[in-house]
């Protein structure tokens, strides 16, 4: 990918902007990275992908930069911004764990504050963390978009200017659903497993198949839940779910005992089948159902082979797509 | 003045994975304008809560208002030919245009690529999908939670050895508009450096695949759960009165210090007794990476997140004075401006009369349902 063809970047990096760097040199940049802290192999080929190391003094490196990504996860490097200051057309995005303390923060901390794994996992268990390292993930999303807003920004006024970015907030602004329900509700959410809960009762998001697991949920969109009854009743298993009028049903404002009912019906027939199966009547009818395909999987799926996703060393290459390049 | 004063945007998206994308451009200054319908509504603008509880009122959702921060609003009907001539019209005004529509309906309405460059030649073109425009799966429609499923977000989700677990949130939702808002300004680079117009396609499914990377690159047999390569410990301890305290170690130092406030033996057991406010300040205080698990009301009100102006308290004409989460990077130069959600069509005649239409023609189209 070329759209960033030309723009030079120099990255300082301590886990909050490495996917960062990566992103801006996947989209075609030139990045360099330097005084970076360590990852593990794994992590390194993931997350520095696309950046060229150099052990170059900091000086020289900026002399024809127009993006340094500065890391403070761990604090200030020593005369950085003296060095960003003798150049008023860089981009310095300076990012931080959080705005304003100076206080030690990891992936899992920032997590924690973002009001997300309060509502991941079970009851009966400690709230969870999505896989991987999402709050990282998330910073280096924002410090690119941040480099971007600061190059879009220099083509008006000439100039470029130093943006402060805290990891805390790129955490916070995923949780878009938790503070805005308390602040409008009262309600505060809970880990509930895999129960999508609405209104006053709840529904399953994951069933077992004959081959692996899929995901579906009973929820109101009546010409969906038609199109799967329509398919279990050419099964002969539709049983009651064939007797009922979706237009006229809420199933949010039904008892849990009689989804749970619905539900027992539809379990038996997904248990019949297999992923590829019921994935491909969901593609054809509009069911709404997703296969659960495992990580090893993932890049071998037809989708990922077509979109060339994933490159030789098995981690992902393109951001996106991009079609009709060159076209004026 | 905005980092994206000048950028004009005709927003054809609707409920997530389009509309927060085109927050970010609107919330930094760009104009724009969200093409809606008033028969078929965004499906946001029924999403809850809303104030007031009044779910009837097409701009009391207060979810829509947080999604669709500083826009405007028309109402063009897309299914007739003559609402498709406006929104050409809208289209030749704009730098870009953004969609998330079903599979190939831009194309049945007359709105494919050819024909957008024919109408604003060097337009940039962005369309968000579960799947990619591309691909035996560009026709899947899917819910939130098939983004998850199908890059293996899911698989690894959850405790080990049980069976797959789905947040209940659309995390695809969250990051797929994040890397359509850096697809668009890379577009613009790409554009103003050589005149050229792309089409950039973003899948929620890719985002997500990207968002774990890391886990690619190792592939682990089981789901980590709160397990981290490189620390520990690292984990989620209970305190007292059911709350938790996330701690990870990095170095021996902090290990060190550590023991220092819990003691030597078990820190699952040494957190139990603890208030967690006082754990979590004295872990800090000691540099210890800790921080207690927050909630949806503390994260409403954790200090650092408002004295940062993370929510700005906008003035919106039916939800009154709500929080609504501003772009987490300060430019001080250019710096942001998050206004209030438009009601819907609130900006017909302004807009329409921006892209060269006469009020009779207006009134005409209005009264014809074109223009609703």
């Amino acid at each position: 990918m070329t759209l960033l063809s030309g723009t030079r970047v120099v990255v300082l990096a301590d886990h909050l902007v490495d996917f960062g760097g990566s992103m801006l040199a996947r989209l075609g940049a030139d990045v360099t990275l330097t005084a970076a802290a360590p990852l593990t192999p794994a992590r390194q080929k993931a997350w520095h992908k696309g950046m060229t190391r150099s052990d170059k003094p900091l000086e020289q490196l900026l002399g024809n930069a127009d993006i340094l990504l500065d890391d403070r996860r761990s604090g200030v490097r020593d005369g950085v911004d003296d060095l960003a200051g003798k150049h008023p057309r860089l981009i310095h995005v300076v990012v931080k764990g959080y705005p304003d303390q100076d206080r030690p923060v990891t992936d899992l901390t920032l997590m924690a504050q973002s009001g997300l794994m309060h509502v991941i996992g079970t009851p009966d268990k400690p709230p969870l963390r999505l896989p991987g390292e999402q709050a990282y993930a998330l910073t280096g999303i924002q410090a690119a978009t941040a480099a971007l807003m600061g190059l879009r920004a220099r083509r008006q006024t000439g100039k470029g200017q130093r943006i402060t970015l805290s990891a805390l907030q790129s955490a916070a602004l995923a949780n878009y659903r938790e503070a805005v329900m308390y602040e409008h509700t009262g309600r505060i959410g809970t880990r509930r497993g895999n129960m999508l809960v609405r209104g006053k009762s709840g529904v399953r998001q994951i069933w077992s198949c004959a081959d692996g697991y899929v995901t579906w949920s009973m929820i109101d969109n009546p010409g969906m839940m038609r199109a799967v009854v329509r398919v279990m009743q050419e099964h002969g298993a539709a049983g009651e779910l064939a007797e009922i009028d979706w237009d006229a049903i809420l199933v949010a404002d039904t008892d849990q005992a009689v989804i749970d009912r619905w539900q027992s019906v539809v379990e038996a027939f997904f248990a019949q089948h297999s992923r590829d199966q019921l994935a491909d009547w969901s593609l054809k009818h509009g069911w709404g159902l997703s296969p659960i395909i495992r990580l090893d999987e993932v890049p071998n799926t037809p989708q990922m082979k077509a979109r060339a996703m994933f490159d030789a060393d098995g981690v992902p290459g393109p951001l996106f797509a991009v079609h009709h390049m060159g076209a004026k | 003045m905005g980092a994206l004063d000048g950028l004009k945007v005709a927003d054809f998206s609707w409920v997530g994975a389009g509309p927060r994308s085109t927050k970010d451009l609107a919330d930094n200054g760009a104009t724009v304008v969200k093409v809606e319908s008033s028969v078929r509504l965004d499906l946001g603008r029924r999403s809850p809560p809303f104030a007031g509880g009044d779910r009837r009122n097409p701009d009391a959702s207060v979810f829509f208002a947080q999604t669709n921060t500083s826009k405007k609003s028309v109402t063009i009907n897309l299914s007739d030919p003559r609402g498709v001539e406006v929104a050409k019209k809208l289209i030749a005004w704009a730098d870009v245009v953004v969609e998330n529509f079903g599979p190939g309906y831009m194309d049945r309405i007359g709105l494919d690529w050819e024909t957008l460059q024919q109408v604003k030649p060097g337009v940039i073109l962005a369309s968000v999908s579960v799947a990619g425009r591309s691909g035996p799966l560009s026709g899947l429609r899917g819910y939130g939670n098939s983004a998850a499923a199908w890059s293996g977000h899911c698989d690894m989700t959850g405790w080990p050895e049980t069976e797959p677990h789905m947040p209940p949130f659309a995390y695809g939702d969250v990051v797929a508009p994040m890397m359509l808002t850096v697809a668009i300004l890379s577009a613009l680079e790409h554009r103003d450096r050589t005149g050229e117009g792309v089409h950039v396609d973003v899948s929620q499914i890719e985002a997500m695949v990207h968002v774990i990377g890391d886990l690619f690159a190792e592939l682990p047999t089981d789901k980590p759960a709160n397990e981290d390569a490189e620390m520990t410990p690292h984990g989620v301890f209970p305190c007292k009165d059911d709350r938790w305290i996330a701690i990870a170690c990095e170095t021996d130092a902090q290990r060190m210090a550590l023991a220092g406030v819990l003691g030597d033996g078990s820190v699952e057991h040494a957190t139990a007794n603890w208030d967690l406010v006082e754990l979590e300040q004295r872990l800090i205080q000691a540099g210890v990476p800790a921080a207690a698990v927050l909630d949806g009301k503390g994260l409403s009100e954790h200090p650092d997140l408002n004295a940062a102006g993370h929510f700005v308290a906008v003035e919106h004409p039916v939800i009154g004075i709500a929080n609504m989460p501003a772009p987490p990077y300060l430019l001080p130069d250019t710096p942001s401006d998050v206004g209030p959600s438009p009601c819907l069509g609130a900006d017909n005649l302004f807009v329409f009369a921006e892209i060269g239409l006469t009020d009779a023609e207006v009134q005409d189209l209005t009264a014809k349902g074109v223009l609703v």
